[in-house]
């Protein structure tokens, strides 16, 4: 067999694969979405809100300006959130690795409790020191994501690239100018693997962080909906959640870092 | 892609910035804990308990019998949810080595759906199918942690060493020879990697669980520490959790990593 028609029957191999894979995939999901409707059959309504309700209870959320707020109110705290912990996170590494002697203070003492800190811990702790508002939800976010982006920058600054830095002194950069064409660009992978993970975890605390210290947010209408037994805004809220996380990953984050893996030679 | 327990690694200083590095360090501690009790004098114990009045509920956590029962429930449940999260993720990373055709289903399907789901969704839905128990507070942290199980696991598994499994087979035609001998031993490293960041999350969000899914355990006692206005309690569970998960890091979680290594 030639070398031609040995790649054609690989081909054809692969892409026979690549559509069975597919077919289960969709498949998979129809095959949820009836057993949720079928379950929804046999479930009291105040346990599962069925598909088809789900869509209603959507419908009527999206077109009722309150509850919108809300969901304007809870991306307002993971963006916040996420650029402060962006901000400190970073900051406490550049300080640890520019001034050596802080590093121990920071990766040895600041970073470990940090990591060991629990959400829920920040999130009631800070209901008590600031009651409940946007700053506690914020702040109880923050605090969680601060660690995974201390950490991920620390990663960042070990790996730049030695060679391309003593390249730019020997092409006379300035401190100042290395830092800013050299270092900065190199750590853009690590930011942005900051970023998006920060994106994911923010999700998971800043629901508990407005159900327990906040007014307002998803969090904040989970409670209401679990008090008055109202299943379907459960529903929707998590369905939200899930489409925002899901999109914002797949069609945001997931082709700018592989750009970036490709610009920058980094895994 | 970095992770937030990665062991940090010391530079190089001579003998007296180490000197300085360690009083900078030591330093911070001691300075936050006298900062904390001079804040603790001039503001009111409902805000902030003094360090020894919160020192004091960190011990009875570990020794009065009541207390050392909801913290003894909290570690078994984070151990057996960690056991069975690494489990279940275990499984589904390896379907598609077994069905290729399962491969969109775990990695299109199953693994963004449980990654993007809210914890405190499974945690409200939990207590409304299953009712306040034992098992929805572990099924709560299970579905939690299975995500991050599932993707360190998968990511072991692209990256196996091909050359050492061609190998293998040439050697024999059974699978689960090869699986047993090869395979697992070749993700071992990952699945340190799954327990460490599972352990993680289970302490630090899939406590959730606890404050919702039963009557029993640390977050259970956060829960009531808030509502019954004890903020002593509620500062010892947090610092109860802090000590809780550095001696299964220091105790467990860092000999297996060496053991793995070697």
């Amino acid at each position: 067999m030639s070398a031609a028609s040995t790649i054609a029957a690989t081909t054809a191999t692969a892409r026979r694969a690549d559509r069975a894979d597919w077919f289960a995939a969709h498949a998979f999901t129809l095959l949820v979405i009836a057993a949720w409707a079928y379950a929804a059959t046999q479930i009291p309504p105040i346990a599962l809100s069925g598909p088809w309700t789900t869509v209603k209870a959507l419908g009527a959320f999206l077109g009722d300006r309150n509850q919108l707020a809300h969901m304007v109110y809870s991306l307002m705290h993971v963006g916040i959130a996420i650029a402060i912990s962006f901000f400190i996170g970073n900051a406490l590494a550049f300080l640890a690795h520019y001034a050596p002697v802080t590093a121990l203070m920071v990766h040895g003492r600041i970073s470990p409790f940090l990591n060991a800190f629990s959400g829920i811990g920040w999130a009631l702790l800070s209901l008590l020191w600031l009651g409940a508002n946007h700053l506690t939800v914020i702040f109880s976010i923050s605090m969680v994501l601060i660690p995974f982006a201390l950490v991920n920058m620390k990663e960042g600054l070990a790996t730049v690239d030695r060679e391309l830095i003593e390249m730019g002194r020997s092409f006379g950069r300035a401190g100042f100018k290395r830092f800013t064409r050299i270092v900065v660009p190199s750590l853009y992978p690590f930011m942005f693997a900051t970023l998006r993970i920060a994106f994911g975890v923010a999700w998971k605390v800043a629901l508990t962080a407005e159900l327990i210290g906040g007014g307002s947010g998803f969090g904040y209408l989970f409670d209401l909906a679990r008090q008055d037994y109202r299943t379907p805004i459960l529903f929707v809220v998590i369905l939200l959640i899930i489409l925002f996380v899901y999109c914002a990953d797949r069609f945001g984050f997931e082709p700018i870092q592989r750009r970036l893996q490709r610009h920058y030679g980094t895994r | 892609m970095a992770r937030a327990d990665a062991p940090a690694s010391a530079p190089a200083l001579s003998g007296r910035q180490r000197l300085v590095a360690r009083l900078l360090a030591d330093g911070l501690v001691v300075a936050a804990i006298l900062g904390w009790w001079a804040m603790a004098k001039s503001l009111p114990a409902s805000v902030l308990p003094t360090p020894a009045a919160v020192a004091e509920q960190v011990w009875l956590l570990f020794t009065d019998s009541v207390y050392l029962g909801h913290t003894a429930a909290s570690v078994l449940r984070v151990i057996l949810s960690v056991a069975l999260a690494l489990f279940i993720g275990g499984l589904l990373a390896l379907l598609p080595a077994a069905l290729p055709w399962a491969h969109g289903i775990v990695h299109q399907r199953i693994k963004p759906f449980l990654n993007s789901f809210p914890s405190i969704g499974w945690a409200i839905l939990a207590v409304i199918w299953f009712r306040v128990s034992d098992f929805t507070a572990i099924f709560v942290q299970v579905a939690i942690l299975i995500p991050f199980c599932l993707i360190n696991i998968s990511e072991g598994l692209k990256e196996l060493d091909r050359e050492a499994l061609e190998m293998a087979r040439s050697f024999t035609r059974s699978r689960i020879k090869i699986f047993f001998k090869i395979t697992i031993p070749l993700l071992l490293p990952y699945i340190v990697g799954a327990l460490r960041i599972a352990y993680g999350v289970a302490w630090k969000i899939a406590l959730v669980s606890e404050l919702f899914g039963t009557g029993t355990g640390i977050g259970y006692l956060m829960g009531e520490a808030q509502q019954s206005a004890k903020p002593a309690l509620l500062y010892a569970c947090c610092f109860a959790i802090v000590l809780i998960f550095f001696a299964g890091e220091k105790l467990v979680l860092d000999p297996l990593s060496r053991r793995v290594r070697r």
